[in-house]
């Protein structure tokens, strides 16, 4: 197959995978009872309560309601937010950039980390090394992040008062101006260094917390790959024409143990997004999940729904690209499909 | 007399068959053995297993429900070492050791019921996709698609929240999120085993599709979903210690994840035993059936050992 029809095939279950996730999310809607709760007060008599789901058109067939609702979705009517007390979509943005702003930083710490202990412990096999990178990722997947959190709160909050929770000082972030609602950017556009430090200061810890499961995965794969890579034959070829072994690694094995890594970076995203749920909760910092997690202690629907949408929507565009990339790098993939 | 020779009764293939799959159970055990990780692992879920089991024995069970925090209210916030309360105790007084006991029963329940769920619908959805083929295996897989575009503990955590905070709702929203991946290996196992030629020949000798299913395809199609299985146990735990933890269970529920929630009000002013224990047992059971997951790995699916 063309890397041409592969794509297109792949683009064309887009849309249906859409329609999919959007009918499970309308399903969801209605498992909890009619929605109409949310304009319901007890002073209302039956007749008013009546009237109320005839204007919102709870009383047509459910398909009619699907296509009511998938079409508000459409326009960028996501309903009613109770938690924020605002339209979801109007709230959405500025928590939007908070949570991007963890998540990249987690993401960069996973890939930086992962890499280099991958790396460290794939070309050190069966040493020491190795097993305890070993050791490391299997201990990193198998943490509850929200505990690690609260761990690392109690150490290097509490007792040695290092790291500071929340995003920022209220007055540095009052001092500048936030075009981006990216915190670190907004302050190197203004050109303030205090506020700069304030952004990563806060970042650390929710960065480091976010970041452990994600680094795990990315060193277990970076390390396998390599150890296949480092069996093939272009590497005895590149050793028999008398390359440093560093070389070998570094102009050989290295880049080609990066392809597979990189689908496993890219899938990644998903897991980093729904990380932030938690630790936003525990270092209150004022993100997209956190907002999620009070939606879903208080019932407001509106919110839950459009984070589950958005995240799928995400979700898929990001395998989708990185798919297409991991295509184009290894023709194998295509041709063997 | 009559000379009848009866002719010696031949042994139904399926105990043939049956003795060799003990026999390579039993090779597998020994080998996964071998590994000292894999045996750190079940050492850590045989305690984990024994503690459950022998909750009632260990503690007093608090009544009328065992699965709820008993609460000491003469005894708030007290640090590990207290007499009775060798953990301590949390700001509502209940006992850190209780909670720890009792919540390995509530997470080998949790895991149980959803591991055996999930394969069971998996094992069933991916057969049909697999076994059936053609316009049924597109349909299946395309809703196995739609499951999987939404992020797992988004999901969870949507049904787990639509159905009301309980600690059997986040037993069925795990359900129903986790299924999918079984779904999945079972059908690309089976779409592999179908061209096997044992398949061809139990065709040729009349076998129906039903049996042909039962006694070689799927027999031969199980062993990932056993690795699966295992990581899973580790990973349910995980997953719905962080539902709790988000605040859908029960509150006062004996449960790792709502006594690191409870426990983490009290993290600023110093007390930071209430989070800590119970949160150390979520991470080794995870880190525990993720070690024997690995190692089953390893034996069953030789082509990864070098992983």
């Amino acid at each position: 197959m063309q890397i041409r029809d592969y794509l297109i095939r792949r683009l064309m279950v887009l849309p249906i995978l859409l329609i999919g996730v959007s009918i499970i999310v309308f399903a969801l809607t209605r498992v909890g009872g009619s929605p109409i709760g949310i304009y319901m007060s007890h002073e209302m008599t039956p007749e008013e309560v009546e009237e109320l789901e005839d204007r919102y058109g709870l009383n047509d067939p459910l398909p009619v309601q699907y296509f009511a609702w998938a079409g508000g979705v459409l326009r960028g009517d996501l309903g009613w937010s109770g938690v924020a007390v605002a339209p979801v979509t109007q709230v959405f943005r500025g928590k939007l950039a908070a949570t991007m702003e963890l998540a990249t930083a987690a993401g960069l710490v996973a890939v930086t980390l992962g890499i280099t202990l991958g790396t460290f412990a794939g070309s050190r096999r069966d040493r020491l090394p190795d097993h305890l990178t070993r050791v490391f990722s299997v201990s990193g997947s198998s943490m509850p992040d929200f505990w690690f959190a609260i761990v690392l709160l109690i150490v290097f909050w509490v007792y040695l008062g290092w790291f500071p929770v929340g995003r920022s000082d209220p007055a540095i972030w009052a001092s500048i101006a936030h075009p981006t609602g990216l915190y670190t950017i907004d302050s190197l556009m203004a050109g303030s260094w205090q506020a700069f430090r304030d952004a990563i200061w806060h970042l650390v810890l929710p960065a480091i917390t976010l970041g452990l499961a994600t680094t795990a995965i990315i060193t277990r794969m970076m390390r396998s790959s390599l150890v296949e890579e480092l069996n093939e034959d272009y590497v005895d070829a590149a050793r028999a024409k008398g390359l440093p072994e560093r070389l070998v690694l570094k102009r050989h094995a290295r880049r080609n143990a990066l392809i597979p890594t990189m689908t496993v970076i890219g899938l990644s995203f998903g897991f980093l997004l729904q990380g932030t749920v938690v630790v936003e909760i525990i270092y209150q910092w004022p993100g997209l999940g956190r907002w999620l997690a009070d939606a879903v202690l208080r019932g407001d629907q509106a919110t839950i729904m459009a984070y589950v949408l958005f995240t799928s929507v995400l979700f898929l565009t990001v395998n989708l690209a990185v798919d297409i990339i991991y295509a184009y790098l290894d023709r194998r993939v295509v041709l063997g499909s | 007399m009559a000379d009848i020779v009866q002719p010696r009764p031949v042994l139904p293939p399926a105990s043939g068959a049956l003795t060799v799959r003990l026999r390579r159970l039993g090779e597998v055990t020994v080998q996964t053995l071998r590994n000292p990780v894999t045996v750190i692992g079940l050492v850590i879920i045989v305690l984990m297993f024994a503690m459950a089991l022998l909750a009632p024995a260990l503690t007093t069970p608090n009544e009328p429900n065992p699965y709820q925090m008993p609460r000491d209210w003469t005894a708030l916030n007290e640090p590990p070492g207290t007499p009775g309360h060798p953990l301590g105790t949390t700001a509502h007084g209940g006992d850190v050791l209780y909670g720890v006991i009792w919540g390995s029963r509530t997470s080998l329940w949790l895991s149980i019921i959803v591991v055996a769920a999930t394969v069971t619908i998996g094992t069933i959805v991916g057969s049909l996709a697999g076994f059936i083929g053609g316009k049924i295996d597109e349909i299946l897989m395309r809703v196995v698609d739609v499951f999987l575009a939404i992020p797992e503990l988004i999901f969870a955590l949507a049904i787990a929240a639509v159905l009301g905070p309980s600690f059997s709702n986040i037993i069925l929203a795990l359900a129903i999120v986790y299924w999918v991946k079984y779904a999945r290996i079972i059908r690309g196992q089976i779409i592999h085993v179908k061209q096997n030629e044992y398949v061809d020949s139990a065709r040729v000798i009349g076998d129906t599709k039903f049996r042909i299913y039962l006694k070689d395809v799927l027999p031969n199609s199980i062993t990932p979903v056993m690795v699966q299985a295992t990581m899973d146990m580790g990973a349910i735990v995980l997953v719905g210690a962080t539902l709790s933890f988000i605040g859908l269970s029960e509150a006062g529920l004996a449960e790792w994840g709502v006594l690191v929630s409870e426990g983490q009000v009290g993290i600023s002013t110093g007390r930071w035993w209430a989070s800590t224990f119970p949160g150390l047992m979520i991470f080794l059971w995870a880190l525990a059936f993720n070690l024997v997951g690995d190692g089953l790995r390893d034996v069953l699916d030789p082509r990864t050992e070098s992983r």
